[in-house]
């Protein structure tokens, strides 16, 4: 019967092309925001998380601005002093202090000229940071050798960047030879993945920076302190300095000093901000097509009043009717719901394509079979929903009414 | 002898803006199984809208009706879709075809609201419109039929689930008089032939020459019934 009904409504659908389409629009329209922000949302929210997971818990974080406006340290050229990090030096409970240095740069190999972030890391009294609490691994190859021209790559460069890439082969930096000794297994971000990574001796050779500035600082605790207490021990070390400073009329930056449990809370609190606004816009979009569909139902139904007289003079119950409806309200719901989820995902993707070679704000877009299913049932319930008033209304006609209609 | 339908002492008002409508003004009568009548009036007397309440297709505002002995005021909206669906076939003057359909899915629709097989349909649908002369017609939609055409399409229709009465409101009245002729001698066909209850509104006076019986109804009343055999009753 379902199928026989189903067939009735498509044909009806049909018969009014240009409206169905245009009803099916409106329904694209909201559908796409939802998977198109969700895929990205959702890429981002994936992304942080395997980072910070990647971070040991007994690591602390120095950056220069506050934490409440972290969109502008990661996007600005803010950097903390070479005063600044001797502060932290410092301070009780400081184990190392490891700078963190990147810049985006052209690499050429065999032939292949790309841009390539690289990252300044100080191997010589930091890998072992790196590889025991930031989970660095080596797939194939050793580290670079301190004071050598030799790099290691994140996993994506010979996947993706320079493909074809292996140990032992020569990458040109800035005009300069060097060698690939090592690749590293995934780090879990793509942007971590497409790095190439230098020495800081090195790095400072690259990009001709000689101060000891650096964007970002991590700072491992000595045995037996607390992350937190070292975490105050290094804020205070930093406000007794700058005020020294201060004092001597040099001017300072603020800055943040985070453990990385503080900044999973604070990226888990950015994030569920995101996301409410997310769903937010997307509801409204989707809030929009339910609208145009029940205008569009209730418009069929005043048009097909007379059909309907008809259907139920020739045996048509109230409830053959209301599937009529319902099943055409849900098939214009369920079309904009594939036409927006592949849209969405199309756009999604293409920003993950077009975003990436911005060293810090790396978007990642999270395409999961659940955005898909919810793409598509929430477009087919919103449809039927919107249609169940008008299908209702359609139902409830008397025959005669309905066939004196004109 | 049971009759088919049996209406008693029913009245029907339109309420039309401010202005009360008594539509039908206490109508009894009975329709025998096998009988061919004529309704007749001027426009404005009911007689439409007593074909509407025999072809239960409208409720009646004061007194019962029965279908088969069956109060239909007892059955619910999906019970009486289904007599209607069954029992009674109904052709218009207006053809009241689906647009968006062929004739041979028109046919085949009332058979869709009864559960039949697709497979069903379609042979039973070809067989009713190659009787009434469609066979080269059947893919065409009404608008590339003629008038007569569609006609015949509705009574194919009517006739889908071989009903026991054919309930028809000026059929004839958008034909041409040859053509209505045609249509008037298929309903006569299916009287003689297939024993079906016919009931006919018309103001046709040619038309009504056609029945067995013949009913006038004025101002929502019957006023004369001169059937040839008296199965028709009326009061008052």
């Amino acid at each position: 019967m379902i199928k026989e009904y189903f067939k009735i409504a498509v044909k009806n659908l049909k018969t009014r092309k240009l409206r169905s389409w245009l009803t099916i629009a409106g329904i694209v329209i909201g559908v796409f925001l939802i998977v198109s922000l969700f895929s990205l949302g959702e890429g981002v929210k994936q992304t942080l998380t395997k980072q910070l997971k990647m971070m040991g818990g007994d690591l602390i974080m120095v950056f220069p601005g506050e934490v409440s406006d972290i969109m502008t340290t990661l996007i600005g050229a803010a950097e903390l002093s070479e005063s600044d990090i001797k502060a932290v030096e410092k301070a009780e409970g400081v184990d190392l202090v490891i700078p963190m240095k990147y810049k985006a740069l052209v690499s050429r190999f065999k032939g292949e000229q790309k841009q390539t972030l690289i990252y300044g890391v100080p191997f010589k009294n930091g890998l072992s940071v790196f590889t025991d609490q930031m989970g660095w691994v080596l797939k194939d190859g050793t580290w670079p050798r301190i004071d050598k021209r030799e790099v290691v790559v994140g996993s994506l460069v010979p996947e993706e960047i320079f493909p074809g890439m292996k140990v032992g082969d020569e990458i040109i930096i800035k005009g300069r030879p060097y060698e690939v000794v090592g690749v590293l297994v995934s780090l879990g971000s793509k942007q971590d993945d497409q790095m190439i990574a230098v020495d800081m001796e090195l790095y400072k050779q690259i990009t001709g920076e000689r101060e000891d500035t650096a964007p970002f600082l991590m700072v491992t605790i000595e045995k037996g302190f607390l992350v937190d207490e070292v975490a105050d021990n290094i804020k205070n070390e930093l406000d007794d300095s700058q005020k020294r400073r201060r004092g001597q009329g040099e001017e300072t930056a603020s800055y943040s000093v985070i453990t990385s449990e503080k900044i999973a809370g604070v990226a888990g609190n950015i994030l569920a901000v995101i996301q409410l606004v997310v769903y937010m816009f997307a509801s409204i979009g989707i809030v929009v097509g339910g609208i145009g569909i029940m205008n569009t139902m209730y418009t069929s139904v005043r048009e097909r009043t007379k059909d309907i007289g008809i259907m139920k003079a020739i045996g048509a119950k109230n409830s053959t009717i209301t599937w009529i409806f319902l099943i055409e309200s849900g098939v214009i719901g369920f079309i904009g719901g594939v036409g927006g989820t592949v849209l969405g995902l199309a756009l999604a993707k293409t920003i993950e394509v077009y975003g990436q070679f911005h060293p810090v704000l790396y978007i990642e877009a999270s395409i999961s079979l659940f955005v898909v299913f919810f793409g598509l049932s929430f477009s087919f319930l919103v449809g039927c929903l919107a249609g169940f008033l008008p299908a209702r209304a359609a139902s409830k006609l008397k025959p005669v009414d309905a066939l004196r209609y004109e | 002898m049971e009759a088919l339908i049996k209406l008693e002492d029913v009245f029907k008002t339109y309420q039309l803006g401010k202005v009360k409508l008594d539509a039908l003004r206490g109508i009894s009568m009975e329709i025998g199984k096998g009988h061919f009548v004529t309704l007749m009036g001027p426009s404005g007397s009911g007689k439409s809208t007593l074909l509407h309440i025999l072809g239960v297709l409208d409720l009646p505002d004061k007194g019962k009706v029965f279908l088969s002995g069956r109060d239909i005021s007892k059955l619910s909206e999906s019970e009486l879709a289904q007599a209607r669906g069954k029992q009674i076939g109904f052709v218009f003057q207006q053809f009241n075809l689906l647009m968006n359909l062929t004739a041979l899915e028109n046919v085949a629709l009332p058979m869709v609201f009864q559960g039949h097989s697709e497979e069903e349909r379609k042979k039973r649908a070809e067989k009713l419109l190659g009787s009434l002369g469609l066979k080269e017609r059947i893919n065409h939609r009404p608008s590339e039929l003629s008038g007569g055409e569609r006609q015949r399409v509705a009574i194919a229709r009517a006739l889908a689930n071989d009903p026991d009465i054919i309930v028809a409101d000026e059929p004839t009245g958008n034909l041409d008089s040859a053509t209505g002729k045609e249509v008037m001698e298929i309903f006569i066909d299916l009287h003689k032939k297939q024993k079906k209850t016919i009931i006919v509104v018309t103001h046709d006076p040619n038309i009504a020459g056609y029945s067995q019986e013949v009913i006038n109804i004025l101002d929502g009343k019957i006023v004369k019934n001169h059937g040839t055999k008296s199965k028709v009753l009326w009061k008052k």
